[in-house]
């Protein structure tokens, strides 16, 4: 079964030869775009644009059919007239094994219902798969091909399916931002064929892939993404960003239990029942996938207390309370770490206990280097599930040298590697928006990231993003896999 | 097998789009659901008749396809200690102007359950996800405060366990305000019964539209459904 569904992906994650369907001669078209990206980002195949009458396109040597091609097409990439769409399929005569339809005019809307009745039937007639129609295409870092004009090169950890083409674009270029790295992201649109479960048995097999995230509008077979996901034991974390999750109208309803059952209830009760986390925003998710890709997750002692180090008292107050409702603790420590704390006579205005509130004055001492006695202290006696660190680089602003904050950081990791798989370690950078602070905390962010470390612009978000962390690792500790 | 599916057929063969209260309570009772001891009689002598083999107090109840809030309709009596009683209390409410324009399909009499906490479980048919399963505290817990959780179908035992404590109101089966604890495992074995791997729900989910058990008493010891209500799929 997991051969079966890798082998049957493959020549679309890893496309041996690609036909392009509406490029023209003249340039400019999306299947232009298309060709010129896949190249750009170094796909190396055949490339075979399609074209009824011009003999090259783009310098490569057209062809008048999906069934003329010299070889066998892995991908094709069809971006032409809905109408024209059934009758090229059909043409394809079994040499073509993934047809991805980027036009639309299909089952989006009314009059289009009838001919995606008609697209799918032309598919199963020229004997592919369809992927669409209404979507943006593939983002394959293993295959290089992508729909996208800016991508990372490397593959990481995280699978991603979108129903949406426009937020599969989003969740690339602001992932790209924060660090985060795919095995592949690949949008699906209307489903008429190769459904979003489909796809999630794949990344759940996928070697390549640790994460997988999914964005669904609708669920088409709700029944068997309870199922996959359900027989999957949470072997990786999964995050959802359903859209329209709002109450759905059920005014036929005359039971109790019809009329409490929103939509947003069998959503609810699918991620109590397979351990997959439900994000409310694009921000959320991406939040989410960040941790679990950086984070390994720690079931035997799922998170819980969390130690905030920063500066800032107020947002560490905030912060706490806020972590309370996710249902992690920020306690106060116990006797021995606040002695070992006081040992340290930091400056005052320094707190000596959870939330760990020291002002830019404590935190630049040593250059930045007193972070090692102080988390030292903590790790020792505290035993923190999760170490949230966050700067407020506006007070930063003027007062210390860049290596200060990088010192900070390295700190906190060589504390890290000694006490190996007790605590997650998280980065909050603050800022004011003021553009020289921005391009200031862009570039810390992107250090640190590089370092593997997961970096939020808030410490609402990373308490978010570890209490998603929390609620898998809770799953599988009431679940574990070995009974 | 057949006599599992009975009540469902029957209902279907009459075409009628919901269980009466009877036919409900032995789908119940089929899935090993306990079920307070009953009869169905057509009027007050059979009703008076019938008291001898039940133990009171009793409850009275119309059976009727026609009307589906029994107390506000005044077709609920309760207390009821012998055979007179019973009599009077039929020809009573044959005589509430609710029941004038009803089909009334008969009276059901019976044992009435003993005092506990009272917790709402449900059914439901979802388009996606296919059969859900609910619980919740009864009166103003479900109807207020809509405090209830939800689940797919088939729950595990754990499932079951992690809907009880996601209710808010989940002290209350704890024993809250020095009441009794009453008992969680038979709240949790019915739950079980209802959506688990072989539940009524797994089992007839294609014909289970909406399902409510409300109430079902629990008490120290068990467990029991007092009334049903199973509207059918179209």
């Amino acid at each position: 079964m997991t051969r079966n569904v890798i082998e049957q992906f493959k020549p679309l994650f890893e496309p041996k030869s690609v036909a392009v369907v509406g490029a023209s001669t003249k340039g400019g078209t999306l299947p232009n775009v298309f060709i010129r990206r896949i190249r750009e980002f170094g796909y190396t195949g055949a490339i075979y644009p399609i074209h009824p009458s011009a003999e090259s396109i783009d310098g490569l040597k057209a062809y008048r059919s999906l069934g003329d091609t010299p070889e066998p097409v892995d991908y094709a990439y069809i971006a032409i007239a809905a109408a024209q769409v059934p009758p090229l399929l059909a043409e394809a005569r079994g040499r073509v094994r993934f047809a991805q339809v980027i036009s639309s005019g299909f089952g989006e809307v009314d009059e289009g219902k009838e001919l995606q009745e008609t697209l799918a039937a032309a598919a199963r007639a020229g004997g592919m798969r369809l992927i669409g129609p209404n979507c943006l295409g593939i983002y394959t870092p293993r295959g290089r091909v992508t729909f996208t004009e800016t991508a990372p090169a490397e593959s990481g950890p995280v699978g991603i399916i979108s129903q949406s083409g426009g937020l599969g674009t989003d969740i690339i270029r602001r992932g790209l931002t924060r660090g985060l790295k795919f095995s592949g992201l690949i949008t699906v649109g209307n489903c008429a064929d190769i459904s979003a479960n489909d796809l999630l048995e794949f990344y759940l097999a996928d070697a390549q892939t640790r994460v997988i995230g999914l964005y669904i509008e609708t669920a088409g077979d709700g029944r068997r993404l309870f199922e996959i996901l359900r027989g999957a034991r949470a072997v990786k974390p999964v995050v959802i960003l359903k859209g329209g999750r709002t109450r759905q109208g059920r005014a036929a309803a005359v039971s109790h239990t019809g009329s409490l059952a929103g939509d947003d209830r069998a959503w609810a009760a699918l991620s109590k029942q397979t351990g997959c986390v439900m994000a409310d925003t694009l921000d959320g998710f991406i939040d989410a996938l960040l941790a679990f890709q950086a984070l390994a997750p720690q079931p035997r002692r799922p998170t819980r207390r969390v130690v905030l180090f920063g500066n800032g008292g107020g947002a560490s107050v905030l912060a706490t309370d806020q972590f309370a409702r996710l249902g992690l603790d920020v306690e106060t420590f116990d006797k021995q770490t606040v002695d070992e704390l006081a040992r340290l006579k930091l400056p005052p205005g320094t707190s000596i206990t959870n939330p760990v509130d020291a002002p830019v004055g404590t935190l630049q001492l040593e250059e930045g280097r007193v972070a090692e006695k102080i988390l030292a202290a903590i790790y020792g006696s505290g035993r923190p599930d999760a170490l949230v660190m966050h700067l407020n680089l506006s007070a930063f602003a003027g007062r210390t040298r860049t290596e200060v904050l990088d010192n900070l950081v390295q700190a906190a990791l060589r504390v890290q590697a000694r006490y190996p798989g007790q605590a997650h370690f998280v980065l909050v950078l603050r800022s004011d928006g003021e553009p020289a602070l921005e391009e200031r905390k862009r570039a810390f962010r992107a250090r640190a990231a590089a370092l593997g470390i997961p970096v939020y612009d808030e410490i609402a978000n990373a308490g978010a993003a570890l209490a998603a962390l929390a609620f898998h690792e809770r799953f599988i500790h009431a679940r574990p896999r070995d009974s | 097998m057949t006599t599992l599916t009975a009540p469902i057929a029957e209902a279907r063969a009459a075409k009628r789009a919901a269980l009466d209260e009877l036919a409900g309570k032995r789908l119940l009772a089929s899935f090993g659901i306990s079920v307070p001891k009953s009869v169905l009689v057509q009027d007050a002598d059979a009703a008076a008749a019938a008291c001898g083999s039940l133990k009171p107090p009793l409850v009275l109840k119309v059976v009727s396809p026609d009307i589906l809030h029994k107390s506000d309709a005044g077709g609920v009596k309760v207390g009821l200690e012998g055979a007179v009683e019973v009599g009077d209390a039929v020809r009573a409410m044959m005589k509430h102007p609710a029941m004038e324009n009803a089909r009334i399909d008969g009276f059901l009499l019976e044992e009435m359950a003993p005092a506990g906490v009272e917790v709402v479980v449900g059914g439901l048919r979802d388009p996606q996800f296919g059969p859900l399963v609910m619980v919740g505290l009864g009166g103003v817990f479900v109807e207020v405060l809509a405090d209830v959780a939800f689940r797919i179908c088939p729950i595990t035992r754990l499932d079951a366990e992690e809907m009880l404590d996601e209710l808010k109101g989940a002290a209350l089966l704890r024993g809250a305000r020095g009441r009794k604890p009453v008992s969680r495992e038979a709240v949790m074995d019915v739950l079980l019964k209802v959506g688990g791997e072989r539940g009524l729900l797994m089992t007839h989910g294609e014909d289970i539209a909406e399902a409510d058990i409300n109430p079902l008493i629990v008490s120290e010891h068990g467990a029991i459904a007092v009334d049903a209500r199973f509207v059918l799929t179209q």
